[in-house]
């Protein structure tokens, strides 16, 4: 019949539109991450970081505990690419343990930080009411505290005093959650606050889901992208934390190669021998860098405003 | 300017609150430690330790100990030294919390001062060389921690440019003398300094590319006059936003710059105090800065609706 003409007409005005193509959150956003150099560069020393750390774990050039490898505050030569400290030991090993830590104390803070502020978050703002009010009150009140003061004294209660977790990685990051979670708490609350009305979560009500399901199957993967972004800017936060109670000399004891207590160390012999404190803060701040890049380049990813 | 005053004094009695729930809650923490102060005195007997749990009331039960403790609190006294008898707390305190507040003072204004001008240079020379040289420092500045900056800073002053500064920056003994306050407030400043900067350099394009700011320029108005009355005021609300955090950062902060510095501030304290076990003030100290924090906050607070007729309390 007649008909081939005007089929063909819409095809043709197809093509001239853009068709939206079926993405999800997380694709979308790795699409946009890729753009961003920056991050991209970030993502690259972050990668180089985690590689460092495994390594460290089975071989380092020397062990990191080993005093007297050769003459103690000796420059970089070709043994020892990085010199020696203050006790002769091989810096460039320590930096190596060192890394290790920061992944440690970064990833661990940033799962139990997530841990801890999900849950609180998702409760406070989803049922509202008398616990909204509880739990607003403890986020609100710690705003205005130098918590990481407590977290150090938390630190120090907790190991030193009541001997409850050895001095280690694992009761700085206990400290630094408990005192830091209030920030995750905050996000996810303003965000379960908001996605409750949506009707998404109307309709999964309505099919009678329970409010477990609803909270963790429809509220949760939808807040998921700032969330991914805090948690990201919680792994900076929580290494600068380790490094300033190791320099403070009340963080990880003293074989441990922690970048902080590295820079404590090197410090007192810096008019003469400057390598001993360059390698770990150098080391310290490229790390924190890396992060807050990636950081940066996540939340743009993630935020729809910046939507093409 | 009821509703301020009613809204000044609301805030008073939480800061207060707040203040003493948090040194309460290090109060009753540190007082978990098993033993007591005195059993690393080698040479005390038992009697003279009695002695001395029973001069500092640690020789009663932890309820009664934490109501005369708050009865302190609630009076301005905090107490006693533990490694140093018969020094008192809260002067001692309030003399270092002038010297902190003064190096942090300093701090303040590198971070405001510097931030603001590399924000708003950046911003009026969007992708000029210009933003690009202002944009990457802040981008780098942000990440690197303060005590890195201060290492740093003691490494080119002290030791590189020894022959300039005659080592009167460091090497000064006692505290007191201007030259030594430049180059740790600058260190306690920079990181927070990069990050006002950015801030302030996103908030100037969107205020820039308002109607109101191309309505000043269509007037004739000189561009200081655009520039400072009509865009950078409104900047710089995002900017006082996030002075609230950046205060409590400069506090946490001044903790290691002044351990770095040989500060004698409340920072150096603290720290020394935890080391030595003198735990009076170690909770003294937390409550100042719960205090400082608390009032620094409010201040940010009040001069809010200055810059922004549209907040009312």
């Amino acid at each position: 019949m007649a008909q081939a003409a005007p089929v063909a007409q819409p095809e043709l005005e197809l093509a001239t539109y853009e068709v939206p193509e079926q993405v999800t959150l997380l694709t979308d956003a790795a699409r946009r991450l890729r753009r961003n150099r920056l991050a991209l560069a970030g993502a690259v020393i972050i990668a180089v970081l985690f590689v460092v750390a495994l390594i460290s774990m089975i071989w380092t050039p020397y062990p990191t505990w080993l005093q007297a490898v050769g003459p103690t505050y000796q420059g970089p030569s070709p043994q020892h690419p990085l010199g020696l400290d203050q006790a002769g030991r091989d810096i460039l090993s320590r930096i190596m343990g060192g890394a290790l830590i920061t992944v440690q104390v970064g990833v661990g803070s940033a799962l139990i930080v997530s841990m801890i502020g999900i849950p609180l978050g998702l409760i406070a703002g989803f049922y509202r009411g008398k616990v909204d009010t509880a739990i607003s009150f403890v986020i609100n009140i710690w705003y205005g505290i130098p918590d990481l003061l407590v977290a150090l004294i938390l630190v120090f209660v907790l190991s030193d005093a009541l001997h409850l977790i050895p001095r280690g990685v694992f009761v700085i990051i206990v400290a630094y959650s408990l005192t830091r979670w209030m920030d995750v708490a905050r996000l996810v609350r303003g965000q379960a606050l908001a996605l409750r009305e949506r009707d998404f979560v109307e309709a999964a009500r309505m099919a009678g889901a329970r409010d477990f399901a609803m909270l963790f199957r429809h509220i949760l993967p939808n807040a998921l992208g700032p969330i991914i972004v805090q948690a990201t800017f919680a792994i900076p936060a929580a290494v600068l934390f380790e490094a300033f109670l190791s320099f403070l000399g009340l963080g990880l004891p003293p074989p441990t190669p922690s970048w902080g207590a590295m820079a404590a160390d090197g410090y007192h012999g810096m008019d003469f021998a400057p390598h001993i404190v360059l390698a770990p803060t150098i080391a310290l701040s490229i790390t924190l860098m890396a992060f807050n890049w990636l950081g940066d380049g996540l939340r743009d990813a993630f935020d729809p405003r910046m939507k093409r | 300017m009821r509703g301020t005053v009613f809204y000044i004094g609301q805030r008073l009695i939480l800061i207060a609150v707040t203040t003493v729930l948090v040194s309460s809650i290090v109060f009753l923490l540190l007082h978990q430690i098993p033993g007591n102060a005195f059993l690393n005195e080698t040479r005390a007997s038992p009697a003279s330790i009695a002695a001395a749990l029973k001069h500092y009331g640690l020789d009663k039960p932890l309820p009664e100990q934490y109501v005369r403790w708050l009865n302190g609190v609630v009076h301005g006294n905090l107490g006693e030294s533990l490694v140093n008898r018969g020094v008192m707390i809260t002067p001692l305190l309030i003399r270092e919390t002038s010297v902190s507040a003064t190096v942090g003072f300093f701090a303040l204004f590198v971070t405001i001062g510097l931030g603001l001008l590399l924000g708003v240079l950046a911003a009026l020379r969007q992708n000029t060389w210009v933003d690009y040289v202002a944009s990457s420092t802040a981008v780098i500045g942000y990440s690197i921690p303060s005590f890195v900056i201060a290492i740093f800073g003691l490494l080119v002053f002290g030791h590189y440019f020894y022959v300039w500064t005659q080592g009167t920056v460091f090497y000064n003994p006692g505290w007191g003398d201007w030259t030594q306050i430049p180059v740790p407030a600058i260190a306690l400043g920079l990181p927070y300094a990069a990050y006002v900067a950015r801030i302030t350099r996103a908030s100037m394009l969107e205020t820039i590319r308002t109607d109101y700011v191309r309505t000043a320029w269509a007037k004739g108005l000189r561009a200081q006059v655009v520039v400072l009355r009509h865009a950078l005021r409104n900047a710089l609300i995002p900017v006082v936003t996030i002075l609230g955090p950046l205060i409590t950062g400069i506090v946490t902060g001044s903790v290691v710059i002044e351990n770095i510095f040989g500060i004698p501030g409340l920072g150096k304290e603290f720290v020394t105090s935890i080391l030595a076990r003198d735990y009076n003030i170690v909770i003294g100290v937390f409550t100042f800065y719960a205090a400082l924090v608390g009032l620094a906050n409010l201040t940010v607070d009040v001069i809010y609706p200055a810059l922004d007729p549209r907040i009312r309390y």
